[in-house]
């Protein structure tokens, strides 16, 4: 998710990924590839029935009192640049009423 | 009469082997065995849906990669042979799922034909090995070998009966006690760690969700009643996603996976006179499949 002031300017990025996390036992090292893959150490895939919340705290910097808010939720296949994007939501969150 | 004694106990001798096929010896052996272009004649809406499939280029799926290309390179892998030549079925894990045909079919010639071509990226001669109909409605049709006996060579299996089927190899279908319950697909679909090997392998685990977070949950669905819904009158077999088709897979990720935003701003009073500018987003993600997006 990014926020983006009025100017294009970001002013906060983070990703959160979501995906079944393996290594070999040997080393702490994570690993792709089934030959070497050997158990999971961490699962953080979207579960079935089950919903994924987060809450992304932004403290906007001095100044700043309106951004662009875009949440975009993708499915890498592979390599990061080949994936599809499944939603995309961009919203103008201002602090002034 | 000593010749006709001789006779018949070559012949004894040579049942079971012709009962169960010559075991292939190259990649072209291996795929006679299995080809599967006879069905297209009659069954040709099924045909086109599995050519489109995963399935159909079980090596290979995703953008053309020979993925197993490591297995066959010296020290590459655990598995990986000092030299093409050396290979041998054990060489190649991935068969159990990929290519199951080869661990039933083939021998460790085979396994050095399949080696050599890997190193020679030779995408022709590999495409041809794929998960069939054969693979499907034959060879993985039963998992009851003690009950059920073992499948017949020239018998299809299905969800139901076929007395007299037409095709010339495959004359009769008899029915599977597996083909519409989800551990047909779950047999290659992955539970975990393989661990019968001298190495772990873990690819696919996807059956294993679908067991023990999915039916926990009180989902009830088969694979195949999301997978492979009648399409004209007949199931599926594209048995989407297809990774290749990122406009179609866009569609059905976005029938699956749902998110909500709800966003506020304010002043937010850290401490006594202190506000800080603050934006809070809150995102909701949730999905509908039998099992967690993404496996493995
Ligand atoms: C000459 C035509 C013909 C050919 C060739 C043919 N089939 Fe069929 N097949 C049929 C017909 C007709 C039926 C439907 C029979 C019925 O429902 O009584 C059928 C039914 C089936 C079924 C259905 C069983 C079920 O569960 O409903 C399967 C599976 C099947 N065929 C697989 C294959 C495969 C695999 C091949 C290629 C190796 C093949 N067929 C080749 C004509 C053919
Ligand atoms: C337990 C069965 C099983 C074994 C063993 C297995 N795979 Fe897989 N593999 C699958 C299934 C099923 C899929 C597709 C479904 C999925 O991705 O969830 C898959 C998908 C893949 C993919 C992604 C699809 C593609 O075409 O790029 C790669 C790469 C892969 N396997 C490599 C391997 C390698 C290499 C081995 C052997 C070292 C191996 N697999 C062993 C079942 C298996
Ligand atoms: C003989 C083993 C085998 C059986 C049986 C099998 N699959 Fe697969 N399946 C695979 C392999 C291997 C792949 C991946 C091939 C590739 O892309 O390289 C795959 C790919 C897929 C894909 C494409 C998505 C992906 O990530 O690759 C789906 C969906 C799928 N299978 C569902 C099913 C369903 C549903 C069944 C049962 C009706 C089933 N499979 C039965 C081995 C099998
Ligand atoms: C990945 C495994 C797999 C492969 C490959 C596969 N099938 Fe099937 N097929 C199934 C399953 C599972 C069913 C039962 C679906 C159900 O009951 O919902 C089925 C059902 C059928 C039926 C009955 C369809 C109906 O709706 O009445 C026919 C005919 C058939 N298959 C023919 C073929 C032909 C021809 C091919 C090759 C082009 C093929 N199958 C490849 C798994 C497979
Ligand atoms: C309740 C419906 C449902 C059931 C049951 C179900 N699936 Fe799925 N499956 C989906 C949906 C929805 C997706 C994601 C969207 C799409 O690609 O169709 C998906 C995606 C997949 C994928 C791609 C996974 C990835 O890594 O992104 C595979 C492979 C697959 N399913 C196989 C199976 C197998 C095998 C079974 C049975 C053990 C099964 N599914 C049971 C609905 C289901």
């Amino acid at each position: 998710m990014t926020a983006k002031t009025a100017d294009g300017k970001e002013v906060y990025n983070k990703e959160r990924h979501y995906h079944p996390q393996a290594t070999d036992c040997r080393t702490n090292k994570m690993l792709y590839g089934a030959q070497v893959k050997t158990q999971y150490i961490r699962d953080t895939s979207l579960q079935p029935m089950e919903t994924k919340d987060e809450s992304f705290e932004i403290m906007l910097p001095e100044g700043v009192r309106t951004v662009d808010v875009t949440v975009s939720l993708r499915y890498e296949i592979w390599k990061p640049d080949h994936m599809i994007e499944i939603h995309k939501i961009s919203k103008k969150v201002s602090l002034d009423r | 009469m000593k010749f006709l004694k001789s006779f018949l106990v070559v012949f004894l001798i040579m049942l079971p082997i012709s009962a169960f096929g010559e075991k292939a010896k190259t990649i072209e052996e291996l795929a006679a065995m299995y080809d599967s272009s006879s069905c297209k004649e009659c069954h040709a809406e099924i045909y086109a849906q599995w050519e489109q499939s995963h399935h159909a280029r079980s090596l290979m799926g995703v953008l053309g990669g020979l993925f197993m290309t490591p297995l066959a390179m010296k020290d590459k892998t655990p598995f990986s042979p000092d030299d093409p030549s050396k290979a041998t079925l054990d060489t190649f894990p991935c068969f159990k799922c990929h290519l199951p045909q080869a661990v039933v079919s083939a021998d460790d010639s085979f396994a050095v034909d399949f080696a050599n071509a890997l190193i020679a990226q030779d995408k022709e001669r590999l495409g041809q090995l794929r998960i069939t109909c054969i693979v499907c409605h034959n060879t993985k049709a039963i998992i009851h070998k003690r009950s059920e006996g073992y499948p017949e060579a020239n018998v299809l299996y299905g969800s139901k009966e076929v007395a007299a089927h037409e095709d010339a190899r495959f004359k009769k279908i008899k029915k599977s006690s597996i083909m519409d319950h989800a551990i047909m697909c779950g047999q290659c679909h992955g539970m975990g760690p393989n661990l019968e090997f001298e190495n772990p392998v873990q690819c696919a685990t996807l059956y294993g969700s679908y067991m023990h977070n999915y039916l926990s949950k009180g989902g009830q669905k088969s694979c195949q009643e999301c997978h492979m819904q009648k399409v004209d009158g007949f199931a599926d077999h594209l048995i989407a996603p297809n990774w290749n088709d990122l406009d179609a897979t866009k569609k059905l990720l976005q029938e699956a996976i749902s998110l909500d935003i709800d966003t506020v701003g304010y002043d937010w009073l850290l401490k006594s006179k202190d506000h800080k500018p603050m934006v809070v987003v809150n995102t909701r993600i949730n999905q509908n499949a039998g099992h967690r997006i993404p496996d493995g």
